[in-house]
């Protein structure tokens, strides 16, 4: 389990910016796919084998928040990290509330993001562990 | 070096106002009782006695009740004034983060594709080393705009972010104390001192210590780039905390910089107004600091000299709600 890549999804409307930072993740060992809405991700979570979501909030349809409860109603194992234009107090402590693991605002250094991937991931597979036994 | 307060009328303001009423006040007075002599002079003493009364509480009244009205008068202004900034600044806020998010987007577009192609440069063939060179900086610069691009529309979210305040006791000379250390070591070897001038044994504050901090540490900023932009590079800001008035506490931060001339006075705390060059200021750092102070019920007073210096102050209330009335 530990050796495999870190299964990342990338959901995000805007097609310029989920390609290239896919190239950008894939890049740095991360094995990555892309969701161009919040149904397409529910649609690949649903598959199963993700390790961590990193969700835009403003989507056309359904918006990251809701995504992020479906998600974690589907599957409450992948970790979910918010990357949003959009500061909002509120819209923060709901999501942390559904049981995103972090929140980001946009625009920030790939290294930021790959960070807290890292740390989300860490998570994860401790609660795995924790769950799966010894 | 004061020009005389602006923008939320100080209780000096209004003491004058309030000296000017008692002339105002007391003039129909001498009238009627110079209408009293008169009859008296005439040989109607009965009338002359009746009216001689009858002025003298009329006076009275009149003058209480002209002050009582320009006193309203002046509380109902500095109502409106309030409200007109706190709905001007409600409406740029929301427009702001609105502006802030759609440009934030494009620009984590842009970032990431520099940081693209500087990918793809370290894997290609070698290059001639001056281009590699300028393509480099040139990544760079594009990685920075982006981030200062960032910092502002972050800070316009932040700007327009409705919180309200998390009150408990605060010390205000410990919560300004911590930020004039942080300011000081930042200043080290260079020529501006911070001068304290702290009321011994005053007592808490009821208010909320992070953001009373934000706004202190923005006008120590401020004051020693005032200093910074004056003709002098030397100067002293001089903090002073103290009870103005029963139940009000004063923070005031006084520089000995360029100071502010008249005809920007109404607009310091406008969002977006800066005299600082390109990148140095948002231009809100003042109305963060107008609406904070605001949301906690107290002022901020401005006196200023073109050429001699600034003093800010912040007046709180000891406890919103509980002190006497300014």
């Amino acid at each position: 389990m530990e050796g495999q890549r870190p299964r990342v999804l990338l959901v995000d409307d805007e097609e310029r910016f989920r390609w290239t930072m896919g190239k950008l993740l894939r890049r740095r060992g991360y094995d990555v796919e892309e969701a161009g809405s919040a149904h397409e991700a529910l649609v690949r979570i649903q598959k199963g084998d993700v390790d961590v979501v990193v969700l835009d909030v403003k989507m056309p349809g359904m918006d990251g928040i809701e995504a992020l409860g479906r998600i974690k109603a589907i599957d409450p194992l992948p970790e979910v990290i918010i990357l949003t234009g959009h500061a909002n107090v509120d819209a923060a402590v709901e999501i942390m509330r559904l049981g995103g693991y972090e929140y980001l605002l946009k625009p920030c250094p790939i290294e930021d993001l790959t960070s807290k991937i890292d740390g989300a991931l860490e998570k994860k597979r401790a609660r795995e562990k924790l769950h799966g036994g010894p | 070096m004061t020009d005389g307060p602006t923008e939320v009328p100080p209780s000096a303001e209004a003491r004058r106002r309030g000296k000017m009423e008692l002339v105002a006040a007391t003039g129909p007075a001498i009238l009627t009782s110079a209408l009293a002599v008169g009859f008296l002079m005439a040989g109607e003493p009965l009338a002359a006695a009746a009216l001689g009364g009858s002025a003298l509480l009329s006076a009275v009244f009149s003058m209480m009740l002209r002050r009582r009205v320009r006193e309203e008068r002046t509380k109902d202004e500095l109502r409106t004034r309030q409200l007109l900034q706190a709905q001007k600044l409600a409406a740029i806020g929301e427009m702001a983060s609105g502006i802030a998010h759609e440009i934030n987007n494009p620009l984590a577009v842009i970032g990431r594709e520099a940081e693209w192609i500087q990918a793809l440069l370290e894997d290609a063939p070698p290059l001639p080393r001056q281009t590699a060179a300028e393509i480099r900086d040139s990544l760079a610069v594009i990685g920075d705009q982006v981030r200062r691009c960032a910092d502002i529309t972050h800070r316009l979210l932040d700007f327009a972010r409705k919180r309200e305040p998390l009150r408990q006791w605060v010390d205000p000379i410990g919560l300004v104390e911590d930020m004039v250390q942080l300011v000081e070591r930042v200043l080290r070897g260079r020529d501006i001192r911070i001068r304290r001038c702290y009321e011994p044994g005053l007592a808490a504050v009821f208010t909320d210590a992070p953001l009373l901090r934000q706004v202190v540490l923005n006008l120590l900023n401020n004051a020693v780039q005032a200093i910074e932009q004056s003709m002098e590079p030397s100067g002293t800001i001089t903090v002073t905390i103290g009870e103005s008035l029963p139940g009000w506490v004063d923070m005031a931060v006084e520089d000995t910089g360029c100071g502010i001339p008249p005809e920007n006075m109404g607009r310091l705390f406008d969002p977006f107004f800066t005299t600082k060059a390109a990148g140095q200021g948002t231009g809100l750092g003042l109305a963060v600091c107008h609406k904070i102070v605001t949301g906690l019920g107290g002022f901020i007073l401005v006196e200023s000299k073109k050429g001699c210096g600034s003093r800010f102050t912040v007046r709180l209330p000891r406890k919103p709600g509980e002190g006497p009335a300014l």
